[in-house]
């Protein structure tokens, strides 16, 4: 379940629920005046906590590392497609919306949005 | 060092209803105990098999909880101790799973494993300092410490039903390198498999006082060099064991065999060849089968379920195990049905993995929920779960008498079910709770 490099410019180590050391792709794109911050889980590589359970603690720590207003951000979180026979490791992105409640915080979204996003 | 009465309590949790009762000895309250200094005086109760004395002299409480449907319940029992002035401590599986939630409901909450850490909580807690969480998550102990648990603990008594001993469960290993989608294992005990040394496996086997083990390790196929030393150390000892999945090859398994494996667990998620063969293959060497079935999966329609609970009955299973999806706190499952919006209750109490609490994809949780009732009653139309249950216990038998290690029931717990008299007019079955 090696996660493809495609998925990020950068892994991002960060502290995870409790302190456990984390890992997640990082990747950040300026598309037509805003700034998408793309998180991907690692699976395997990830020691600690998943980018979902981690939620708004490492948006808060993306931000601070590089300098961005959480506020101002389109934050992402992709499931990457892990070329599993099992459906539930295919490729997903949701839009994370923190400050609604927990029924309504994530937006899957469709193919044409990735493609503008990530212009693939 | 002056003595500390510690009362370890091991909440209840309602059972799944319909299916046959039974209690093993936890393993969990034993091995934290074992880490505990000498000065701990533990007074320990299984609250599934026998009923707390709240009143019982003591001076610290801890909880020590594995399933999420036991989190509700140790919440009440420390509202309890509190009532009394007692301070009280959590830790072991679903206290890592909840804990955000659990330091609201208890005075300490201890994260991660708990060898050569557990007597700075108890210096803690006496000194008055006790820290709201002892966080060792992600920093495990090395695996040479893991020591015997204190089955001495146990009373016996409890774990018994009509005379017969229930397995001991006993673990081997720690973490998991596997990642499954339902499975917390990896964030609990680490993504890397830490097998435990052999001589040390060996020297806690053979000091428990029963002959039937339950292998708890999530699987024995994650080192096929110490996997096959594991089954040549333990032969000798004559134990008959169950466990999880062992590795596919033959000389594993014949090594298996040889080590005394009795039944494994296997999961059985499709109707291809590749199961058929490789519960034959576990039969092929002696070793019965349980097939253990998640249902409500994505990708499975009501018919889907229906054919794979067909496909069992060309399987010659020994027994099955059926399961509803449950999206458990730090798990892929819940990452994902909780992103998708799927979770519609919340309520650890259901998280039984009986009771559906997520929309499934291909049908109504109704369907879903209904196709679980079908698939036990299905399985077990023929022959019920208990019947099945005492051929493998009569194939196990068998084998101890032939080796000279069979211990006839005792007479004297003949009428007696986990404590309990035994009413010959009832099945042994869980009711639904009142």
């Amino acid at each position: 379940m090696k996660v493809s490099e495609e998925y990020y410019d950068e892994i991002f180590q960060f502290k995870g629920q409790w302190d456990m050391p984390s890992s997640c792709g990082l990747k950040i794109r300026n598309v037509n005046g805003k700034t998408y911050v793309i998180v991907t889980e690692l699976y395997q590589d990830n020691p600690g906590t998943s980018v979902t359970y981690a939620g708004r603690s490492l948006a808060e720590q993306i931000c601070e590392q590089k300098s961005l207003d959480l506020n101002k951000i389109v934050y992402l979180e992709c499931n990457p497609n892990t070329n599993s026979k099992l459906s539930f490791y295919d490729e997903e992105y949701f839009q994370v919306d923190f400050n609604a409640d927990r029924q309504n915080m994530y937006r899957q979204l469709t193919k044409d949005e990735i493609m503008k996003i990530l212009g693939r | 060092m002056d003595k500390v009465k510690l009362k370890l309590i091991y909440p209840k949790w309602n059972k799944l209803p319909g299916q046959t009762t039974f209690n093993l000895p936890p393993h969990g309250p034993v091995a934290f105990a074992a880490t505990l200094p000498e000065y701990v005086d533990i007074s320990f109760t299984d609250e599934n098999v026998e009923a707390i004395d709240f009143d019982e002299e003591c001076d610290l409480v801890a909880l020590s909880m594995m399933l999420t449907t036991q989190v509700k319940r140790g919440w009440a029992i420390a509202d309890e101790y509190h009532k009394r002035g007692k301070k009280v401590i959590a830790g072991g599986i679903s206290t890592m799973l909840h804990a955000e939630e659990m330091v609201n409901h208890v005075d300490s909450v201890f994260l991660g494993e708990s060898e050569g850490r557990s007597e700075q909580v108890i210096i803690d807690w006496k000194n008055g300092c006790l820290k709201k969480i002892y966080n060792y998550m992600g920093n495990q102990p090395p695996i040479e410490s893991v020591g015997p648990c204190r089955r001495d603990l146990y009373k016996r008594e409890l774990y018994n039903h009509k005379g017969v001993q229930m397995v001991d469960l006993f673990h081997a290993s720690r973490g998991c390198r596997f990642s499954c989608y339902p499975c917390a294992v990896s964030y609990l005990g680490g993504r890397k498999f830490r097998p435990r040394p052999v001589d040390k496996v060996v020297e806690d086997m053979a000091s428990i006082d029963n002959n039937r083990l339950f292998i708890v390790d999530n699987s024995l196929a994650q080192d096929k060099q110490w996997e096959m030393e594991l089954f040549k150390a333990i032969a000798p000892l004559k134990k008959k064991w169950i466990s999880h999945t062992i590795e596919d090859d033959p000389e594993v398994l014949d090594l298996a065999a040889k080590a005394g494996a009795w039944y494994v667990y296997q999961a059985v998620y499709d109707t291809s060849e590749y199961i058929k063969e490789r519960v034959k293959r576990y039969h092929d060497y002696g070793i019965g089968v349980e097939g253990t079935i998640l249902l409500g999966l994505d990708n499975q329609t009501v018919d889907d379920c229906k054919r794979l609970i067909d496909f069992l009955g060309e399987i010659d299973l020994d027994l099955a195990e059926f399961t509803v999806m449950t999206p458990f706190p730090h798990t892929k499952a819940y990452d994902d049905l909780l992103r998708q919006g799927r979770i519609f209750d919340f309520d650890w109490n259901h998280y039984n993995a009986g009771q559906v609490v997520f929309q499934p994809k291909l049908m109504t949780p109704e369907q879903l929920q209904d196709v679980y009732d079908y698939a036990w009653k299905s399985f077990y139309a023929a022959e019920t779960q208990e019947s099945k249950m005492f051929r493998l216990f009569c194939n196990v038998a068998l084998r101890e008498m032939e080796e000279g290690t069979y211990r006839p029931r005792n007479r004297k717990l003949a009428n007696k079910s986990f404590g309990r008299d035994v009413d010959r007019s009832k099945r042994n079955v869980n009711l639904r709770p009142e």
